[in-house]
């Protein structure tokens, strides 16, 4: 479990986290959106205890990360890459990690097993691909066999076999009952593996929810596409009822403000024969940007306002 | 593929118990860094042959002369040579911080100052060994000399066990000051430049301008403190070198006589401090 609760980081000026609450609870894939900078990483360290908070908290457990008994037993962290020695075989460099909190070399092992890393443990890190890399520090945050897993951007780099492969494992070790907090850029990635999503932009959140609700929620829901025989009869009887309608390529119209069965009807009153109607569902792609597209509105006014 | 076999909450149950860092785990794990990279085997390696290479060509240079003896030359290879244990303790200290892996390190100890402690435990074994085997190289570097001069190299005799001795705290203590500008600075350039300055370019500065010179006949002014030299031999560098003097030599001209414990104990103090200064700022600062 990991509770962030009005987290706020300033650098000098800038602030790169701005009141963040949110919660990642047990048994649950929890997915971490935003554009680059928008303060993912940031938050990720402050939980880990790497940097404080200018303002509020961030507990793993229930307490601070700076408290736990065992930190690697507690939460498996995998930050960017650079977090290792190049001159450091993957091996040693495990071996390190493990030998912290008295974690024998068979446990190392197997982390390395289970990561597909054979191949390169005697080499060393810093001649890694970006993919391999990557596999270390999932290695490294499943040493512990911790009940809480951080992970940011971890399928960065990783070849298609790869990206398969740490969608399965997150759910499995959701599905063991694990917290896991994942972030990405990438909102298909996290449609694909997360229960829920924390989408944040400039630092504040977003949104919070299912990636079900998200979608539901985007402009897009509400919008029904209709392609007829007669588009220009079908948009006058459309507007006299009151919607709104976008002329679309090859003939289709985008409708707001009517539903699927008053399209239809519209269609009959009307006599265009319909070729296709259907409502239109958004993507999660298109939620996401327009939800950090008015981010940076709000943001924009908000600045003004903070001016005052 | 399962993460693991274990029901969850009995592992994490256990693990809250007895599986925390306690410091002998971060120092068996620093000796796993330390030992895992390569910097510090061709440190060693280099500072022991540099060592040997130089005792050797000042033994054979101070051979010729009617009063040559073979023991004074032992630390002669010293002054080059502890470039090494810098380099190495610089490279171990800043690392860290230059590539990263304190993020790795400080996650798994939170409290921080723990594994900056384990570090200098593990550089002073590492570096113990590395010192007992530079005075040895010293030792067979004067044994031609003296063997063609067909003198005894009396290493048990008089100060020379002191100055020996003096020699291998000499190591570690360059080391563990590498270690403490390294930490402190946290990039390696600048922490290199630092210690070379202070190591080996203010002694001799220092040693020039505190020099009390000759009277007017030519003769060596009797030995006296000047401000220069006191302040001189309360720096690092002039520090360790008195590590390697003998304990009857009268110190540097014009330096107020601490003699090789003397300078131990200053070194020793400029180490502690340093690292002191680091572990602070280990706390206070936040690790991006």
């Amino acid at each position: 479990m990991i509770e962030v609760e009005a987290l706020t980081k300033r650098y000098g000026s800038t602030t790169a986290v701005d009141g963040l609450t949110f919660t990642a609870r047990p048994g649950t894939v929890t997915g971490f959106l935003g554009p680059n900078g928008a303060g993912k990483s940031t938050t990720m360290r402050v939980v880990v205890g790497l940097e404080r908070p200018t303002s509020g908290s961030t507990r793993v457990d229930g307490r601070r990360y700076a408290d736990l008994p065992a930190p690697l037993h507690a939460v498996g962290v995998m930050l960017d890459a650079r977090s290792v020695h190049p001159g450091r075989t993957a091996y040693k460099h495990l071996l390190a990690m493990a030998q912290t909190h008295g974690i024998g070399r068979a446990r190392v092992r197997e982390v390395i097993a289970q990561t597909g890393l054979e191949p390169a443990a005697h080499r060393r890190a810093g001649t890694f691909s970006l993919g391999m890399g990557q596999r270390l520090g999932i290695a490294g945050a499943l040493l512990g066999d911790p009940q809480t897993l951080i992970l940011d951007e971890p399928v960065n780099g990783l070849d298609p076999d790869g990206v398969l492969w740490v969608r399965r494992l997150v759910r499995d070790l959701a599905a063991e009952g694990r917290t896991v907090l994942l972030s990405s850029h990438l909102m298909h990635e996290l449609a694909l593996c997360a229960d829920r999503v924390v989408i944040i932009g400039r630092g504040r959140l977003l949104a919070d929810a299912t990636v079900q609700d998200i979608v539901e929620k985007s402009e897009r829901a509400g919008v029904v596409r209709v392609r007829t025989t007669e588009p220009e009869a079908l948009t006058r009887e459309l507007l006299a009822a009151g919607a709104q309608v976008t002329p679309q390529e090859g003939g289709a119209l985008q409708v707001r403000g009517a539903s699927v069965d008053e399209v239809g009807t519209a269609a009959r009153r009307c006599g265009a024969t319909v070729l296709e109607l259907a409502a239109e569902t958004g993507s999660l792609e298109e939620a996401y940007l327009q939800l950090t597209g008015d981010a940076v509105e709000y943001r924009t006014a908000g600045t003004g306002a903070g001016a005052r | 593929m399962s993460a693991t076999t274990t029901p969850v909450a009995a592992r994490a149950a256990a693990a809250a118990r007895t599986d925390g860092p306690t410091f002998g785990r971060v120092v068996a794990a620093e000796w796993t860094k330390l030992t895992s990279l390569r910097s510090p085997w061709w440190t060693a390696a280099v500072t022991v042959v540099v060592a040997g290479v130089i005792s050797y060509l000042s033994a054979t240079a101070s051979s010729v002369d009617p009063g040559f003896e073979p023991a004074r030359d032992l630390s002669s290879g010293l002054l080059l040579a502890q470039i090494g244990p810098l380099v190495l303790g610089i490279l171990y200290g800043a690392g860290e911080f230059r590539t990263g892996a304190f993020r790795t390190t400080f996650t798994l100890v939170p409290r921080r100052w723990p594994a900056l402690v384990a570090q200098a435990v593990v550089l002073t074994a590492f570096a113990l060994v590395l010192g007992v085997l530079t005075v040895a190289a010293c030792v067979v570097g004067v044994l031609p000399a003296a063997a063609s001069r067909d003198l005894p190299l009396g290493l048990a005799d008089g100060e020379t066990p002191g100055i020996m001795l003096g020699m291998v705290v000499f190591v570690v203590g360059t080391a563990l000051l590498g270690l403490a500008l390294g930490a402190l600075l946290r990039r390696t350039v600048p922490a290199l430049v630092t210690a070379l300055v202070v190591l080996i370019f203010l002694p001799v500065v220092l040693m020039t301008v505190s020099d009390p010179g000759v009277d007017a006949n030519g003769m060596a002014l009797p030995h006296s403190v000047t401000p220069a030299g006191a302040i001189g031999a309360f720096t690092p560098g002039t520090a360790a070198q008195l590590l390697t003097t003998g304990a009857s030599s009268d110190g540097m001209p014009g330096t107020p006589d601490l003699g090789p414990v003397g300078g131990g104990l200053v070194l020793g103090a400029w180490i502690v401090l340093l690292l002191v200064v680091a572990g602070v700022r280990l706390r206070a600062r936040d690790a991006r």
